[in-house]
């Protein structure tokens, strides 16, 4: 019998990449968590471990197309990227090389679409989307890693570093009270 | 001596301690409580909290034995005390009459090993009864349900929209559908308290005891009667016999991997239908150059998954699958097809929403969804909550190819031989999960769904039931265990979990393997009162 939800995890992970990014361990997640509030709480927020000021803010913007804000927050509000700075200062040090490699890429890619765009994160909604949308269709393994990590830095508990103050279940309605009772959704309204 | 402490072991130590034997169950992997059960998917469905990982305990994958097998994860069990039981849906369909003599009513099928069992469900009605009872099951009378000596213990769990939205389908296909048997407390239930509807129960562990998994309802007991031990991070590697081919105890490494004997009048193998094949072909000797057990070489073959047919359907209104326990209502009125439609086997059908968060962002949008972007971000916002699945649960046929056996190479992190699975769906199972992944569709349509669509069935390379590998039959040449699950070969070796099984079910096999189970802890204790082990 096929387990979905084990399945999926596993067709993500794609032999390794996105698993690396779902593989924090305890002693990682404590500090993820510490470092989580923090950013939460300070302003300016706290420095970023790995990533460079330049590349945490291409990273961000693409994490912000992918999952955009608009009425309501996105993955840059649930901060993502801070997920992805403390994976990949701890539990995801293998990644280092081909995120650093994909975006400096990026850069280049940008600078090339776009004339004189300094970087992806200064480009336009519309720049970036062309932008993104060409690596799409090339099957740039880069994309497909930042848009799982992007998932997971949106929806894995709050302690991985992302899923800032929850809006991450907010923005699809899961709510972890962890206790329920009838009714739990419209269509048993009526039962007793 | 046992070897696993899950949904068989578990039930086997009780059975034995409390008739008075003194009982040493070796479990593979930690003995945690339920506070230390995260509610993480990350942790659980990627780390591997509750179930073997695959850095450890490698195994390797073929489609068919003229392959070579390559690395890839194909095998998932519970690692820790309580085994699967712990992390497991508890879903707990009774096997019908059908079940048990399926292969003469409906004729063998060529490539097949398809046989009755030794055994009737008459045989094990009792067995049934007292795991509805001592293990703890909520359900109601349906309208397809074999004989039974006596109710349910526990009232049905409330229906949740999942089961309302099965009904309104099932109705209007002519269907009847009736309250999931499920072996989770409706009620408070010998010492334990009811169920809270946390909803994270395929996968995870429950902190409430609600879940009647080994680990808080038998092993408890077996543990109060002062004479049995349960002994976790106890990994075994070999049984050893004596010179006249009686089993004497076994080897196994503890936490340190310190290698220890361990001596035993009688051994249990209740390590799944994936561990037990394993560790009686890594018990080679003398007696047994095929493995322990296999003077018929039927050891490790048969292996059957069950399969599925699956539909996802979107909602006009919030279903909120993700409350609650796994299923409240369940369609069995294709447990047994029309003769013309020529196929064996069937199944039975529930609705559920078992993705969490991560997960369902991943693999449960509908395949043309955009997949970022605004709309990418629109439909996670509405349809999470509105999302559900029609889990089609099947048959799956025994194929004597199918199978667990050494991989030649690949060892695990204690120099042990890996697990090497040979697995093909046999053709008229994929044609099975296609008739049921369509059914599936009809009931999400039927129930009203705005848009409805299949997964594409393919063949299985993963699997969380692993049944057959061991199968009990009268014939020595053909089977491995007798209808008592003992042995044909070693007096003193009993085989009980998935590995028994001849043929799978409608896909729900943890009540009939706990029934076998506490048929051999019976047959096991009369048998050693006689002084016949």
């Amino acid at each position: 019998m096929p387990e979905i939800s084990r399945r999926t995890f596993l067709a993500a992970a794609g032999g390794s990449i996105a698993a690396v990014w779902l593989a924090a361990e305890t002693r990682d997640l404590l500090a993820a968590g510490a470092h989580a509030a923090r950013a939460g709480r300070e302003n300016p927020p706290p420095p970023f471990q790995f990533l460079s000021a330049d590349q945490a803010a291409d990273l961000e913007a693409m994490t912000a197309q992918i999952i955009p804000t608009d009425e309501t927050p996105g993955a840059r509000e649930a901060h993502v990227v801070y997920f992805m700075d403390q994976a990949l200062a701890t539990y995801a040090k293998e990644r280092r090389k081909p995120v650093t490699k994909g975006l400096t890429e990026l850069g280049t890619r940008s600078a090339k679409m776009f004339r004189g765009a300094k970087s992806f994160a200064a480009l336009s909604d519309a720049q970036q989307i062309a932008v993104l949308t060409a690596l799409e269709k090339e099957k740039s393994p880069f994309f497909g890693e930042i848009r799982g990590a992007t998932i997971a830095g949106m929806f894995a508990n709050p302690e991985y570093g992302g899923n800032y103050n929850k809006l991450g279940w907010k923005m699809i309605g899961f709510d972890d009270r962890f206790s329920w009772g009838p009714p739990f959704g419209w269509y048993d309204r009526d039962v007793r | 001596m046992i070897v696993g402490s899950g949904a068989a072991g578990g039930v086997v130590a009780k059975e034995l301690s409390t008739a008075g034997f003194n009982v040493v169950v070796l479990e593979q992997g930690p003995w945690r409580t339920e506070k230390e059960f995260p509610h993480d998917e990350m942790k659980v469905n990627n780390q591997n909290f509750f179930t073997n990982n695959w850095t450890d305990s490698p195994n390797t994958f073929r489609k068919t034995p003229s392959e070579k097998a390559k690395l890839k994860p194909s095998v998932m069990y519970g690692r820790g005390v309580g085994g699967t039981s712990v992390h497991f849906s508890a879903n707990f369909w009774r096997f019908r009459e059908i079940d048990f003599k399926e292969a003469s009513v409906k004729g063998t099928l060529a490539g097949t090993g398809f046989a009755d069992w030794p055994i009737s469900y008459q045989d094990l009605e009792p067995y049934y009864t007292k795991v509805d009872w001592e293990v703890g099951v909520a359900g109601a009378p349906g309208p397809y349900d074999p004989p039974r000596s006596r109710p349910y213990p526990m009232p049905p769990h409330p229906p949740k929209s999942t089961g309302m939205l099965l009904e309104i389908g099932a109705k209007k296909l002519g269907y009847k559908p009736f309250p999931a048997p499920m072996a989770v407390t409706s009620r408070p239930y010998d010492g334990r308290s009811a169920c809270v509807q946390c909803g994270f129960c395929l996968g995870f562990g429950c902190e409430v005891r609600a879940k009647s998994s080994s680990l808080v309802t038998v092993i408890p007991k077996a543990v109060a009667t002062g004479r049995c031990e349960i002994r976790p991070n106890s990994y075994v590697r070999k049984i050893e016999l004596d010179s006249k081919g009686r089993a004497i105890g076994v080897k196994y490494f503890d936490a340190k991997k310190t290698e220890i004997f361990q001596r035993a009048k009688a051994v249990v193998v209740c390590a799944n239908g994936a561990e037990t094949p394993r560790l009686l072909l890594n018990s080679k000797s003398n007696l047994f150059p095929h493995g322990l057990a296999n003077s018929s070489g039927v050891v490790g073959t048969h292996l059957m998954f069950n399969g599925a047919g699956l539909a996802l359907g979107e909602f006009e209104h919030e279903v909120n699958g993700y409350k609650g326990l796994v299923a409240t209502r369940v369609v069995w009125d294709l447990y047994e097809l029309d003769r013309k439609l020529g196929l064996v086997g069937g199944g039975g059908f529930d609705f559920r929403f078992d993705l969490t968060p991560i997960g369902y962002a991943y693999g449960g949008l509908p395949p043309d969804a955009p997949r970022w972007g605004k709309d990418f971000k629109r439909h996670l916002a509405r349809a999470y909550t509105r999302t559900l699945q029609c889990y089609g649960h099947t048959t799956s046929l025994p194929v004597p190819t199918n199978s667990i056996s050494l991989d030649p190479e690949a060892k695990d992190a204690w120099g042990v031989p890996a697990i090497r699975m040979t697995y093909q769906d046999h053709p008229q199972d994929l044609k099975l999960y296609k008739y049921f992944a369509e059914r599936s569709e009809e009931l999400v349509k039927a129930a009203g769904a705005k848009r409805a669509w299949q997964l594409p069935v393919e063949s299985q390379d993963f699997s969380v039931h692993l049944l057959g590998t061991c199968r009990m039959g009268n014939d020595p040449k053909t089977s491995v265990v007798d209808r008592y699950n003992r042995s044909h070969d070693v007096r003193n070796l009993f085989i009980v979990d998935g590995s028994s099984l001849v043929t799978s079910g409608r896909g729900q096999p943890t009540m009939t393997i706990q029934a076998l189970a506490f048929r051999a802890g019976d047959n096991i204790a009369r048998f050693a009162k006689r002084g016949e082990i």
